[in-house]
């Protein structure tokens, strides 16, 4: 793209500057860092001296800039860089952020807005109200299209195996939404009651709140969304694509085959699912005791592939892959899992009595399936229906006996406490490593501990003992677990040893895939897992892909949901003929940076210690199910807990509101490259932040405001539609301004005076004394700067009107009990003596400071900042506006506090020279002749 | 084809709420309500900002699909939206002539606060009339005129050759013509200025010397713009050259040196007239006894000597700077400068500091109102006070005084209350007072009424609008710049000359111009020429021509500006004003009355 000129800034100055030079003819590209043009002006109330409505004199220049033919406007978007080109032309680089809505589809009718789950606060507004994460940026925007604004992916989201929007359902369930948000989960995977109850939450170790009093209990939402849908009895509400006619076997029913099962539904591709067991749900199922998670909600979710017309085949063994793609399967996805069980390697192991940890909960699961009625989950809590039990495991009678569970894995407390809850006399768990060091989750193993097991860390098993039973173990002692490279290598003193006395013994050493069958057809890994490619989960046979832990080996149920996700979005890539992308499968933005989250706000509302984890009672003798749902008044304050680390939650709330369909959330940043004649820099001034002065107390004391505040309560889009103070939203009586807030000041290290501010302050007095007539407003000013043309007459017309101006600086402020402040000043009017007085509202009357930032743009170029970090004026007496790189100008407060008609002066100045750099290209010959000398007459 | 009856028309009406500045007074549904059904009206609507952006595309989407013909917009002064709406009514292809803006908020809701019913009810009255003018609109096409690529500036200072040069750089000729015999203004004579330390006759000397080497510009000295006609674009001043006035002609241009009075063509003017400062009456705060000087001619003391400062022969020990000495005075006398002269504190700051740089012995005090060394000049309020000065806050009420000391020493004692010490009094003794004067509006009758700019009520030059139109004025194509429109530092004046040439430039550059052809039009059937309308024309556009045997009046449409005094005064109702015409005029007062009754 080739312009005249670039216009960086949308202000007054920058709009001013466009518009002059496109009135001249030239082409000319803005480039606006936020999402509307319009700067701060547009956000003011009215405008000094003539009171004209801010939004009045902005709108008109707003719409003429992006509607005039010889102006492009890129907002959302930042130049990263600019560099010679040329002796006087640019090559400038511009960042369009991404708005993830299609501008040309958006008509901005604001559902999205109201749909949004995230709050946050509106910075137009001066942080004073929220605004929504799907939002325009105010009433008055050019463009009024909608924007989404995303910090990135939140911690949780991003920490997710599975991908599951975990920001997106805590959001929606804050709002008010369970069911959208069962619904947000369904987009991953069907396993929503079995997550809830059975996840490890890998999400909730990374919350940003863990950093405060503790992190949100994410999981125990999902179970609380889970729970809410399945009393409903209705059945999944998904859109599935239309039949694509291809079918799919799945092998296994576990968590990544059920997934991948569900995805490949979804898309519309018919899917039958083969399981060896007599019940579907692969470790869920069959591993994982029923007081974590009851089969029924096993059953609950597998009912919504089910309901999608999914086939599920039980106690159907696979074992031949060609017999399947030649009975009519186009592609089969492996996902076998990993039910082969680890061995001691001992003595006496194979002795009738001991038996492997997966046979042991497997049988104690499908056995207590299939006597025990389907209780309801409340039931199940209040403990008036427990769970038929079978003592009968496997040929393994635990009930009155002695159980020794080896392991120290969460599968060995699994087992510890399954066989507790059968009627062991005793339960004791061995493991080679120390309790610190046993890889089970430490709250398991307390949990365990209260329940009666006994622990025995640091040992390892030398023997079985027992001739035609299980009599006992042989421990000796376990001196180290890995070795220096961190690989498992214990090492054991067998001076030190003991025996155990026991009568069943339980190995819960691990586990391993089975995958001898397919050995023939496929290339299997050393430890049985299947080869794939790990990004498309494809094998070498290009129609079988796998997933799950026969790919990855033990693993957690959320990374193999993630297995079957991406196994399925590959396999219907293959299918549909397109390539397979493993870049194309996770759209997740960047993670946002946990500190960054809390630096976001000074202070966070710390909430009181959360209540420890209920530590279950001793020697339960039931499957009954121990984790509680979550109290309805627990989920309010854990929604409300939520810091929106990403901003936007993901919730996709927006997608499914938008009529125009123009939400995009896979929009990602582009880069432009521009060539450039001329440069004209207008990107203003911040705003003095009012806190790095202390001593007056914003931040701390709810009314002590700035102008820019005051500004935005006196708008005609004001926030509470009249003037109120934000601590208890009384309309003000007595209202004082603090001028020269951050200026003339070197105890920040403002030297400078912000030329702005005593005629805001003037102009808000007297806006104040018509919206609150019987408001008294005092000023407190060291001198008051009222230089422009009808500056001083407006001054004295404040006055008449009855603003009191109080000669003398403001030392500090204190806040009373009722939220009023107390100003003490330097009352030069009366004698020079301190003196105090009360408001009920305070107005600092902040001042500007500079951008400094924009001298990184130039990279080899020198962009001259004066001493103060404004933008220099090398010849301000005759060029006003020209900087230190030719064919560079500043227009407007970049390069020192002006007020806006200054800055509309400043800015025409700025491009009559930036109109004769053009010039001057154009015309080399020309302008060499112009300058050349004559000789006076 | 004949015209469409306003009942067949078809016109969509938008009613602002404008925030809440309408809307809070006015009951913007009700009047909806009540015009939605007036002859001729298809679409009745309303809007939280009307101006706003998404709002134009509504507007033009309504006047696409609905095929409207006619336009009204109820929402704020025509002089803020007019051009804004009439874009509307081009970019959705209605001709912009068809619109009709309607001030419900300056003249209703902002007018009517403590009368929410009389606002809706007069907001009502208003609506329908402008309905029913807009029901007897004709599409009209703007009058184009080629524009002459050449400027007149009129002012030699700081302002005006920066002004000129920048014109050139733009491929634009320049005539500049300065009244004195010799370029260069106040800044010409002045020595370091703050706060870069330039010295003004350095930087005009430069300036003149480049000035001069541009074959594009032309300059006149000790010359006068005595005559302007014809119309924007289009120009011709009278320049006169006095006797003692010198010029450079160039490129076949005229030649001043054998004209006493020359006319140029030219297609926009830039005045950059500058100002006077501030004379004290004889006896004000001891103007006119020895040792009491007005600012300037304490620069130029200070500009004219080194070493130790001296004023008529003895040595200067302690001076008092006096503030605002004709400024900031009090409302209400008569031709008073209620007006803040802006650059006087930091002048005199900047010049104390000179003062000390010479010699940090002399004692210096400030008697001051506010400081008002504004923004980056505040540095050097600082180091004054770093090099020793002394500030003097004076309270309004009890002005300082200024006495001769008695005795052979001579010298001056001035009595002065500081409120920075309780408000004690104070009598200094003091070698030299300085009256810190100010900036006033030079005495240009003449020019002004040769330019027809308007003055404000600091008699000043007066701009359209300081945000919307900074440096136009009324008339079409004049543009003010510097000082003459009001106080300025000189790099404030001259940012503002450079403003405005992107003003001029921008109009000037593109070779033709578009007038409103809201102007008068002569019937010359009707006409029987009587020369009243040419009497009461105050824009000279009315003259008179043969038709047949017959004379009628003829109006240049160029310079008529539509302000209809013309039509009233004709005894034969032979004129009429395109945009208000006599049916469109009865219309609205119908559509008024109807609403109060």
């Amino acid at each position: 793209m080739r312009y005249d000129a670039l216009v960086i800034g949308s202000g007054i100055g920058g709009m001013e500057s466009a518009l002059k030079l496109a009135d001249m003819g030239y082409q000319v590209l803005v480039v606006e860092k936020e999402a509307s043009v319009g700067g701060k002006m547009i956000l003011l109330s009215k405008v000094f001296p003539t009171l004209d409505c801010a939004s009045c004199i902005s709108t008109p220049k707003m719409a003429a800039t992006v509607h005039h033919p010889n102006i492009t406007v890129l907002t959302h978007a930042e130049v990263t860089g600019i560099r010679r080109d040329g002796a006087d032309r640019f090559q400038a680089r511009i960042l369009a952020k991404p708005r993830f809505v299609d501008t040309a589809a958006c008509t901005g009718c604001r559902q999205c807005e109201m749909s949004c789950t995230v709050a946050v606060p509106d910075q137009f507004n001066a942080d004073m109200v929220a605004r929504r994460a799907a939002y325009i940026a105010f009433p008055q925007a050019v463009p009024k299209k909608a924007i989404i604004e995303r910090a990135g992916t939140s911690p949780c989201t991003g920490e997710c195996p599975a991908g599951i929007k975990a920001h997106g359902y805590v959001a929606l369930v804050r709002a008010g939404r369970p069911e959208q948000a069962f619904n947000l989960v369904l987009e991953a995977t069907p396993l929503v009651g079995s997550l809830g109850r059975a996840c490890y939450a890998p999400c909730e170790g990374t919350c940003t709140r863990g950093e405060l009093e503790g992190s949100v209990p994410i999981r125990r939402l999902k179970r609380f969304v889970a729970d809410a849908h399945y009393a409903t009895g209705q059945p999944p509400s998904v859109p599935v694509a239309e039949s694509t006619g291809r079918r799919v076997a799945v092998v296994g029913s576990g968590p990544a085959g059920l997934t991948a099962a569900w995805q490949l539904a979804l898309r519309g591709h018919q899917v039958k699912v083969f399981e060896s067991a007599p019940r579907p749900g692969g470790m869920l199922r069959l591993g994982i005791p029923a007081y974590r998670l009851p089969n029924a909600v096993v059953d609950d979710d597998i009912a919504n592939l089910t309901a999608l017309g999914v086939e599920i085949a039980t106690n159907t063994r696979i074992d031949n892959l060609a017999a399947l793609r030649a009975g009519g399967f186009d592609a089969v996805l492996l996902a076998a899992g990993t039910h082969a069980p680890g061995r001691l390697r001992v003595p006496g192991e194979d002795l009738p009595g001991a038996v492997s940890a997966l046979a042991f909960l497997r049988s104690a699961k499908l056995g207590r399936a299939t006597t025990a009625a389907v209780a309801a989950p409340a039931d199940v809590v209040a403990g008036t229906a427990p769970d038929g039990q079978t003592t009968m495991t496997d040929g393994v009678d635990v009930c009155g006996q002695r159980v020794a569970v080896i392991g120290g894995g969460n599968v060995a407390i699994d087992t510890a406490r399954t066989a507790l809850r059968l009627g062991a006399a005793e339960v004791h768990l061995v493991s080679l490593e120390s309790r610190e060091q046993m890889p089970a989750h430490d709250w398991e193993v307390t949990e365990a501990l209260a329940e009666g097991i006994v622990a025995h860390p640091g040992w390892g098993v030398r023997r079985c003992r027992g001739a035609e039973r299980v009599t006992g173990v042989a421990l000796r002692r376990c001196t180290a677990v890995l070795d220096a490279t961190g690989r498992f290598a214990p090492q054991f003193d067998d001076t030190d040893t003991i025996d155990l006395p026991c009568e069943v013994v339980i190995a819960a050493v691990g586990m391993a895939a089975d995958t001898a069958d397919f050995a023939a057809s496929l290339p299997t890994n050393r430890n049985g897992t299947i080869a794939v490619d790990p990004g498309t989960l494809q094998t070498r046979l290009g129609y079988v892909f796998a997933a799950g832990d026969v790919v990855t080996g033990p693993s957690m149920i959320t990374e193999a949901v993630g297995q079957g996700r991406r196994a399925a979005f590959m396999i219907d890539r293959w299918l549909s003929g397109h390539e397979l992308d493993p870049v194309a499968f996770d759209d997740r933005l960047p993670v946002v940076d946990r500190q960054a989250v809390l630096s976001r706000q000074a202070d966070h509302s710390r909430r009181g210690p959360l209540p420890p984890p209920a530590v279950p009672g001793h020697a339960p003798d039931d499957f009954a199910e121990l984790e509680p749902p979550i109290a309805p008044q627990e989920v309010r304050s854990a929604t409300a807990r939520c810091l929106d680390c990403g901003v936007c939650s993901e919730c996709h709330e927006c997608v499914s509101a938008c009529p125009a369909d123009a939400i995009d959330l896979g929009m990602r940043a582009e880069e432009i490259d521009a060539e450039i004649g001329t440069v004209v820099l207008s990107t203003g001034f911040r705003l003095f932040a009012a806190d790095a002065k202390p001593q007056y107390g914003y931040g701390r004391f709810a009314n002590v405001i700035t102008g820019m505040q005051m500004d935005r309560l006196l708008a005609p889009t004001r926030p509470y539609h009249t003037v109120l103070r934000p601590s208890d939203g009384k309309v003000p009586d007595r209202i004082a301004y603090v001028l020269c807030t951050g200026s003339r000041d070197q105890t920040v290290g403002n030297p400078l005076c912000s030329k702005i501010c005593c005629m805001y302050s003037i102009k808000q007095n007297q806006l104040i004394m018509g919206t609150l007539p019987l408001a008294d407003v005092a000023v407190h000013y060291i001198d008051v700067r009222t230089v422009g043309k009808g500056y001083d007459e407006f001054f004295e017309q404040a006055k008449g009107m009855g603003a009191e101006f109080v000669k003398g600086r403001v030392a500090h402020i204190d806040e009373t009990d009722e939220g009023n402040l107390v100003l003490t000043y330097e009352d030069i009017d009366h004698g020079g003596g301190l003196a105090t007085a009360e408001y009920d509202l305070v107005v600092l009357a902040v001042g500007v400071q500079p951008n400094p930032e924009v001298a990184a743009l130039f990279g080899g170029l020198d962009l001259g900042l004066d001493e103060h970090y404004y933008v220099e004026e090398v010849n301000e007496d005759l060029d006003p506006g020209r900087t230190t790189i030719p064919g560079v100008y500043v227009a407007g407060a970049a390069s020192g506090a002006r007020d806006i008609p200054e800055s509309i002066l400043h800015a025409g100045a700025a491009v009559t020279q930036a109109a004769a750099h053009l010039e001057r290209q154009r015309q080399p010959q020309r302008s060499a002749q112009q300058e050349r000398t004559r000789v006076p007459a | 084809m004949s015209e469409p009856s306003p009942a067949d028309r078809r016109i969509g009406v938008y009613v602002c709420s404008c925030g809440g500045n309408i809307s809070d007074y006015v009951d913007v549904p009700q009047v909806i309500e009540r015009v939605r059904d007036e002859p001729g009206v298809v679409v009745a609507r309303r809007a939280m900002f009307t101006c706003s952006d998404a709002t134009q595309q509504e507007i033009i989407a309504d006047i696409r699909q609905q095929r409207l013909d006619g336009l009204v917009v109820a929402s704020c002064s025509p002089k803020l939206h007019t051009e804004t709406f009439r874009a509307v009514a081009r970019r959705a292809g209605l001709n912009p002539y068809q619109y009709t803006q309607v001030n419900i908020r300056e003249q209703c809701s902002w007018a009517h606060t403590d009368d929410h019913d009389g606002a809706t009810g007069k907001a009502i009255g208003l609506v329908r009339a402008g309905i029913a003018r807009t029901a007897r609109t004709r599409p009209l096409e703007p009058i184009t005129v080629e524009t002459v690529p050449r400027a007149l500036v009129i002012g030699g200072g700081i302002t005006g050759l920066r002004a000129a040069l920048a014109l050139a750089d733009l491929g634009l000729g320049v005539f500049l013509v300065e009244r004195e015999a010799t370029l260069g203004g106040w800044v010409g004579g002045f020595g370091a200025m703050f706060p870069h330390d330039r010295d003004g006759r350095t930087l005009i000397a430069g300036l003149v010397d480049r000035v001069r080497a541009r074959e594009e510009i032309t300059v006149f000295t000790g010359a006068e713009v005595v005559s302007r006609s014809g119309s924007f674009g289009n120009y011709r001043a009278g320049i006169r050259v006095s006797g003692t006035g010198t010029g450079i002609g160039a490129n076949g241009g005229p030649d001043p040196k054998t004209a006493e009075s020359i006319t140029v063509e030219v297609g926009a003017v830039l005045v950059a007239t500058g100002f006077d400062t501030y004379e004290p009456g004889e006896g004000e705060l001891g103007y006119g006894q020895g040792g009491v000087l007005t600012l300037p001619q304490f620069k130029t003391l200070v500009d004219a000597t080194d070493g130790p400062l001296t004023h008529q022969g003895r040595p200067v020990r302690t001076i008092a700077y006096i503030y605002c000495v004709g400024s900031r005075q009090p409302h209400g006398t008569p031709g008073a400068n209620e007006h803040c002269s802006r650059f006087c504190c930091t002048a005199t700051v900047h010049t104390a500091l000179r003062v000390s740089a010479r010699d940090a012995s002399v004692r210096q005090y400030h008697l001051y109102r506010d400081m008002r060394s504004y923004g980056k000049y505040e540095l050097l309020f600082d180091a004054s006070r770093r090099a020793g000065s002394r500030y003097l806050k004076v309270v309004d009420d009890q002005p300082p005084e200024v006495a001769a000391q008695d005795g052979p020493a001579g010298g001056l004692t001035v009595t002065a209350h500081d409120a920075l010490a309780g408000g004690e009094e104070l009598a200094l003794p003091v070698d030299l007072v300085v009256l810190v004067t100010g900036a006033v509006p030079r005495a240009n009758e003449e020019l002004t009424g040769v330019l027809k700019i308007p003055v404000g009520t600091d008699r000043f030059y007066n701009e359209i609008h300081p945000k919307l139109r900074p440096v136009e004025t009324v008339v079409d194509g004049v543009t003010i710049a510097g000082a003459c429109q009001g106080p300025k530092t000189s790099i404030e004046a001259v940012t503002s000359g450079l403003a405005a040439v992107a003003q001029s430039a921008a109009i000037l550059k593109r070779g033709h111009a578009e007038l409103d052809p809201l102007v008068a039009v002569v019937d010359p059937l009707a006409c029987g020429w009587c020369d009243r309308c040419q009497d009461s024309c105050p824009y000279g556009a009315i003259g008179r021509a043969k038709r047949g045997e017959s004379e009628v009046a003829v109006i240049d449409e160029t310079v008529c500006k539509g302000c209809g005094g013309c039509v009233p005064v004709c005894p034969r109702d032979a004129i009429d004003l395109h945009g208000y015409t006599d049916t469109q005029i009865t219309s609205m007062i119908d559509g008024l009355a109807e609403a109060v009754a």
